[in-house]
């Protein structure tokens, strides 16, 4: 491995007694992809950390170049040429896109003061180049999540990195965005950068990666490359074999209870109509920006509709706000977990019964401790979330935990119809199993589920019939058992 | 740290443990301890309430006006509260309806209540009230004023509430992460309205007792009881970033700042330094409040 630009050497790593990373040796060539899987708590964000600076290893070394090299902090190891793209965001949402890629480094005249247009032109240049059609001077925070990842992208590059470090990058983009994030790296890759992609993604890192190593509670499993099945990827991730990723379901569906008609949002989404069966799972399909999450958050009342009309067990809704909306059987799993799921401060109890408060107090509105307690243990239980005391904060969980926390606070409310976004984004491949089952078991037992997601494999293995929106409309309904991804990619991006 | 305050005044100057300083220091709480309380939930909510030092000057100033110009003792009471009320449903309108930060409103309030108060008065007393308004302050019951049981009460009440009673209990989640309690089905709007005007009727009862003690209306009540308020509030686990803080401890809180302002006298130290000293205890407190939350963001 001679021409290896970045890598480690036996490289261990603890917290307090916690050994995160034992005895790592990984590194990325020239002109490749490496892939780095493996499931929450790994050691990945830890080993991404040491090869951008920001923590130091106990023992072994850090190599550029094939010498040893010790990066002080991370601006250190980004002048050594290492971009790293996050997947929480470093972003300032009040600030344009320009702004943005270029912060702390905007061309200025001699006096100091900023040369805006030159900012904005050197902007336009980069998202250009990496085919982001984005408008510099555009504030951040009335972009789209996957707009944002696109500039986090771009800021990465504008430094003209060596080696490009993206930790989870398509957890936000639909596939299609996926798609052109990948002929990106590829034409990157061309060009001699060095990459280490992290992902769960199974497909993704099949798909673009040279090299596929895998961790496991802290230390590298095997290496492998592209053309190991899914199946051996994950029974290396978890220790263990999974049967399947998603499992398919057997149906039994009943009457239609759940029934929205002409709903429309002027500028956001328009004459969307479905309807839902006791006992069935509807996907939404679509890009990423294409009005499914919109249409749901208008459905609980948390948007206005401009027009339309909905129904559950024949009745006529008039829903205000989500208040109204949960009193009336509606549920909603936000696909935003951290900034409009949790409440990181507050514990997992207090979390999994903010929405069932209601029938958790006497009648005089007074909590009843011991209810709330029972409650919580018993979907800590059910959907095994870890650890098992709920008194710890929400933020101190894992991924799919803090999913698992989320699932189990709508389970608490008992709705007739649930809508789920993104349930399983960013979470491992295990948790993301358990919630599979779970959902099926939802449906199961008679609610009405709307399965909102980006990941392809998913929508298909779960939902009874898929709907697939483009550009704000709800375009086609497709059997699920017939359908292919294909088939909705074909209708997502016509 | 109340004990050990306590401890270490009680044997700098023995007078501290005398039973009739020990009732005063008790009476001398009976203004700041309503006012934090309401502090503690504008705070749990994730805002702050700068106006209620200035809602008791205007609302002593509206009470004494009243009873001058030969209004009903009965009545008095209320149309205090109704003034103060009226404050703060400004403040809750404009924070919850119109979103505006709440430091900037209360800070705008603060000024224009204080303001008003000292135009209606051109700044002097007005005393002359009836006696019989006077004895709702100073009036006692077991040698204990009247005003202890009814501000123990709010407190104990209050705190309760807080702390088991669902409508209070979710301005924890409320303050917390907002956006998360609206999808949870919490009214996140009505209840900081709540907030502001509870915020502002406990000033309005803290008003109603020093106009009737002091036997005056004057604009100047209530001068820094906000930045007391914030101080006994944050000692008590209250944060600037919401979602914590407890009646009880915001009510210990009181207790500290009260005992170290009784050592001030005591100790005959000048009165003057009492702001320099609340003002402290208010930095520190946030400088532990910050570095708690640092603690936690890290983890």
């Amino acid at each position: 491995m001679n021409d290896q630009i970045l890598g480690v050497q036996g490289v261990s790593k603890s917290f307090g007694r916690h050994t995160v990373l034992d005895e790592v040796t990984f590194g990325v060539r020239a002109g490749s992809i490496h892939a780095l899987v493996g499931e929450n708590g790994a050691g990945k964000s830890t080993l991404m950390n040491i090869l951008g600076g920001a923590l130091h290893p106990d023992s072994g070394t850090v190599t550029l170049d094939g010498r040893p090299a010790a990066f002080a902090d991370p601006s250190a190891a980004i002048r050594a040429g290492i971009g790293t793209v996050h997947q929480e965001f470093g972003l300032f949402p009040n600030r344009s896109v320009a702004q943005n890629i270029f912060a702390g480094r905007e061309p200025a005249g001699r006096a100091g003061f900023i040369r805006w247009r030159a900012l904005g032109r050197q902007a336009q240049a980069i998202l250009s180049e990496i085919g982001v059609d984005l408008a510099p001077s555009a504030p951040v925070a009335t972009l789209s999540v996957a707009a944002q990842q696109m500039v986090e992208i771009a800021k990465a590059l504008s430094l003209r990195p060596r080696v490009l470090i993206l930790d989870e990058p398509t957890s936000a983009l639909s596939d299609h965005e996926a798609q052109r994030l990948f002929r990106l790296l590829a034409d990157l890759k061309s060009r001699g950068v060095a990459i280490i992609y992290i992902s769960h993604r199974l497909s993704d890192v099949r798909q673009i990666a040279d090299e596929i190593s895998v961790l496991r509670d802290g230390r590298l499993v095997g290496r492998t490359t592209r053309e190991a099945s899914p199946d051996d990827l994950v029974s290396m991730m978890v220790g263990r074999h999974i049967e399947s990723i998603t499992p398919s379901r057997r149906t039994q569906l009943g009457a239609e209870i759940f029934k929205v008609e002409g709903l429309t949002r002027h500028g956001v989404f328009a004459d969307v109509s479905f309807g839902v069966r006791e006992g069935e799972i509807l996907g939404l399909a679509g890009l990423v920006g294409s009005g499914r999450t919109e249409v749901a958050r208008a459905i609980f009342g948390a948007d206005r509709l401009d027009a339309g009309r909905i129904w559950l067990d024949g009745r006529a809704l008039a829903i205000g706000s989500p208040r109204q909306a949960i009193a009336s059987g509606i549920g909603y799993l936000t696909e935003d977990r951290k900034a409009l799921g949790l409440f990181l401060a507050m514990t997992v109890r207090d979390n999994i019964v903010a929405a069932s408060m209601p029938a958790l107090v006497s009648q005089a509105g007074m909590l009843r401790p011991r209810a709330i307690r029972a409650e919580s243990a018993r979907y800590v239980q059910r959907l095994d979330i870890r650890p098992a005391d709920d008194r710890v904060e929400a933020r101190t969980l894992s991924g799919g935990n803090q999913q698992k926390v989320l699932l189990a606070k709508w389970l608490s409310v008992a709705p007739r119809v649930l809508i789920v976004d993104e349930p399983t984004r960013g979470v491992d491949v295990a948790a993301k199993d358990g919630i599979h089952r779970h959902l099926s078991e939802l449906a199961d037992a008679g609610m009405a589920l709307v399965l909102i997601s980006s990941d392809l494999p998913e929508v298909l293995g779960l939902s009874d019939r898929i709907g697939v929106f483009r550009q704000g409309r709800l375009v086609t309904i497709l059997d699920g058992a017939t359908a292919t991804q294909e088939d909705i990619m074909r209708h997502a991006s016509a | 740290m109340v004990l050990v305050v306590s401890g270490l005044l009680a044997l700098a100057e023995p007078r501290f443990l005398n039973a009739s300083n020990l009732v005063s220091v008790g009476t001398g709480m009976i203004y700041d301890l309503p006012v934090a309380a309401g502090m503690t939930l504008v705070l749990a909510l994730g805002g702050i309430d700068l106006s209620v030092g200035a809602i008791i000057g205007l609302t002593s100033v509206v009470t004494a006006m009243y009873l001058r110009s030969g209004g009903s003792v009965v009545l008095a009471v209320p149309i205090a509260l109704a003034a103060a009320g009226g404050a703060g449903a400004l403040n809750g309108l404009l924070v919850a309806r119109f979103r505006v930060a709440p430091f900037l409103v209360t800070l705008g309030t603060m000024s224009i209540a204080r303001g008003t108060a000292t135009v209606l008065t051109s700044g002097y007393y007005l005393s002359g009230l009836p006696p019989a308004y006077i004895e709702i302050g100073r009036g006692q019951l077991l040698g204990v004023p009247y005003p202890v049981f009814v501000v123990l009460g709010v407190v104990v009440v209050f705190d309760v509430l807080l702390r088991r009673w669902k409508p209070l209990h979710d301005a924890y989640y409320a303050g917390t992460n907002p956006p998360a309690a609206l999808l949870s089905g919490i009214d996140v709007g009505r209840l900081v309205f709540a907030g502001y005007v509870a915020s502002a009727l406990a000033a309005g009862l803290s008003a109603v007792f020093m106009t009737s003690r002091l036997a005056m209306g004057y604009a100047r009540f209530g001068e820094l009881a906000e930045l007391r308020a914030i101080a006994a509030a944050v000692l008590g686990g209250a944060s600037f970033s919401g979602g914590t803080g407890s009646i009880l401890g915001a009510a210990l809180g009181v207790l500290l700042l009260a005992v170290i302002s009784n050592g001030f006298v005591l100790l005959k130290l000048s009165v003057y330094w009492q702001g320099v000293v609340s003002g402290l205890i208010l930095v520190v407190a946030i400088a532990v409040d910050a570095s708690r939350r640092r603690r936690n963001e890290s983890r």
